[in-house]
């Protein structure tokens, strides 16, 4: 069964290979000229505001100049643990069905059940490895980025940790199961695409904020503070942390709308003075909504445990399905 | 028929797709060491039946037990005592003949890749040749080796020869021949075309309708059936309850009875009937109304 799997599967773990293969070494061609602009680390440039520290302003500087792309270059990266997965599962069942050799492959002397265990096994393996494989690649291009921007920005937590694993995983099952109800291997792929994106969004839009409550820093508005404008721009203190939202808060606590800010912003203007010391005098606070940096691994196990739990469900789908024998 | 001669043993099967029914009420026993033809029209429920002896389908209603055991089970024992052959003799085409025959052995308990080997060989078909580039007669030949080197007590096919040509009908039907007369294995085969039947089989089930309208030993079924052709008459004809089909020319009337050669009134001749005039007989018969299969009520004039 093993050299069944790996014969029926090994144009596309070759293809896959040499995909993440050829990413490796293209990361390491563009990478190696951003790591040499740190050559003491990134973290030593961590947080300090341009122009502080003048090696560490030039080479920040240098970065964004000449590795800018990386962020957009990245986040097309988020399609590879779909394309791991989906090739390797579209065709596990759909390959069968649409060239009638499930007739040939469950005739023999290995018990269906059986035969889908061993490929299951055998192929969601591979789609893990092969996704940790290019989520360390990703994970050393991204040191000094990581270092200064944190790992919870889109381009960075989607591509890092557990989370790419799992996610291929979950397009590993999801072209699976697409595969037995429709029978072919293109519509499968396309309807697992599908899906894929629509999990992914609603997953990192609207589930990730809320893995754990957030926490809340509030302090008063000091007088002649520059960085007070409309928009509130508090910081954590920790530039690593993940901030969900910033505000301001009257003397009551009600958090502020905007357009009452503005009108603050207009008082302040007609009387003549600044924004910060027209709060100050109104007892106004600013507030910031924020994860901090070190719950990075909870939410990469909670992300994670979310996409394996979907994975699961729609293998235990086509189980049931291979399993009832309605074909 | 005892349980250990009878190689499949259907009670009441039936399969239903959504809300038709591709098979109903099929309860057969067939003995085993026989070639044995399951002949209808297209639709009639053969491969429905077949994928149900080899496992392949799990039945709606009722029970199928194969050389004694359920193949509903789906055990590697089960398994590797059935071969099958499934229509368009399906293969893995990126696969060499060679490859084949190793998936063969990978996924079988016993499995003579020698035995595979040689009839490739005998055949002239070369082991490294993807099996996509086969003519469609080899690959129904690489097919049939697959299945025969399991070295089954049971070898079921779905229309083995329909998608072949003559040359390539004749060439496959003599390699089965000759594996049934070294080995002694059972065959059930499904087809549509009756005269290639006549000189390989010995057993005969008529599935018609998703329903089973006549089944049993060849021989007997033409001894049992004759033409009965007398004047023309329109009265009457079924009294007792034998007649399958009633035909009417302008001045005779034709009648298939099925009475084991019971005495021939006056002013009939009795004449035996050939296989293909009894299947097409049979199959021209129209569907039934109601659970049970009413015997003989076709075009019989009130």
């Amino acid at each position: 069964m093993m050299w069944l799997t790996w014969r029926q599967h090994r144009a596309e773990a070759i293809i896959l290979g040499v995909l993440v293969a050829a990413t490796g070494v293209t990361l390491l061609a563009l990478g190696l000229p951003m790591h040499s602009l740190f050559p003491e680390g990134a973290a030593r440039c961590a947080g300090l505001q341009p122009g502080v520290a003048d090696a560490c302003s030039t080479a920040v500087s240098r970065l964004w100049e000449e590795h800018g792309y990386a962020s957009k270059m990245l986040s097309l990266f988020n399609l590879l643990p779909f394309v791991i997965g989906a090739f390797l599962g579209a065709p596990l069942l759909a390959r069968e069905l649409e060239s009638g050799t499930w007739q040939l492959a469950w005739t023999q002397a290995v018990p269906r059940m059986r035969w889908l265990a061993v490929k299951v096994a055998v192929l969601a393996a591979l789609t893990g490895a092969l996704a940790v494989v290019l989520t360390t690649f990703i994970t050393w291009y991204r040191q000094p980025l990581d270092a200064l921007d944190g790992r919870f920005a889109a381009d960075a937590f989607d591509l890092e940790g557990l989370a790419p694993a799992a996610y291929a995983l979950f397009a590993f099952a999801a072209a699976t199961c697409a595969g037995t109800l429709l029978r072919r291997s293109l519509p499968a792929l396309a309807t697992a695409l599908a899906a894929y994106i629509a999990v992914r969004f609603v997953v990192a839009g609207w589930l990730r904020p809320h893995y754990q409550t957030p926490r809340i820093l509030t302090e008063g508005v000091a007088a002649g503070d520059p960085t007070i404008d409309v928009a509130g721009r508090m910081q954590t203190g920790d530039h690593l942390d993940w901030i969900l939202a910033t505000g301001y808060a009257d003397s009551a606590e009600r958090h502020l709308t905007l357009p009452e800010v503005y009108e603050m912003d207009v008082a302040a203007r007609r009387d003549g003075v600044d924004l910060s010391a027209y709060m100050h005098d109104q007892g106004v606070q600013q507030w910031v909504e924020y994860h901090p940096a070190d719950r990075f691994w909870t939410f990469q196990i909670i992300e994670a445990a979310i996409f394996v739990t979907l994975a699961a469900a729609l293998l235990i789908l086509v189980a049931l399905r291979i399993k009832r024998r309605t074909f | 028929m005892t349980a250990s001669d009878c190689v499949l043993r259907t009670d009441g099967l039936g399969k239903r797709y959504r809300r038709t029914w591709a098979l109903r009420d099929c309860t057969l026993a067939l003995p085993t060491g026989r070639v044995i033809a399951l002949v209808g029209p297209n639709g009639a429920g053969k491969s429905t039946l077949l994928r149900l002896t080899v496992g392949l389908l799990a039945p709606t209603t009722g029970t199928v037990e194969v050389l004694g055991e359920s193949p509903t089970t789906n055990t590697p024992q089960v398994l590797s005592r059935v071969g099958f052959l499934a229509q368009d003799h399906p293969l893995y085409r990126h696969f060499t003949v060679a490859d084949l025959l190793r998936f063969g052995r990978s996924c079988n308990l016993r499995f003579d890749q020698g035995l595979a080997e040689r009839r490739l060989s005998q055949l002239g078909i070369p082991l490294d040749r993807k099996a996509g580039a086969l003519s469609g007669g080899q690959q129904s030949q690489v097919a049939l080796a697959l299945a025969l080197a399991k070295r089954p007590d049971l070898l079921v096919l779905d229309e083995p020869m329909a998608s072949l040509d003559p040359v390539a009908r004749l060439e496959f039907l003599q390699v089965l021949m000759g594996a049934v007369a070294a080995d002694g294995i059972t065959v059930l085969f499904s087809s549509h075309v009756v005269p290639e039947l006549e000189r390989v089989c010995d057993h005969l089930v008529l599935l018609n309708h998703s329903r089973v309208t006549l089944a049993g030993d060849i021989e007997t079924l033409l001894t049992e059936h004759r033409l009965l052709v007398g004047p023309r008459t329109t009265t009457d004809l079924d009294r007792a309850g034998t007649v399958v089909e009633a035909t009417h020319s302008d001045r005779q009337t034709t009648l298939l009875v099925r009475d084991g050669g019971a005495p021939t009134a006056p002013h009939w001749q009795a004449h035996p009937i050939g296989l293909e005039d009894l299947v097409l007989a049979y199959l021209r018969r129209p569907a039934p109304h109601g659970a049970a299969l009413p015997v003989d009520v076709a075009e019989v004039p009130a």
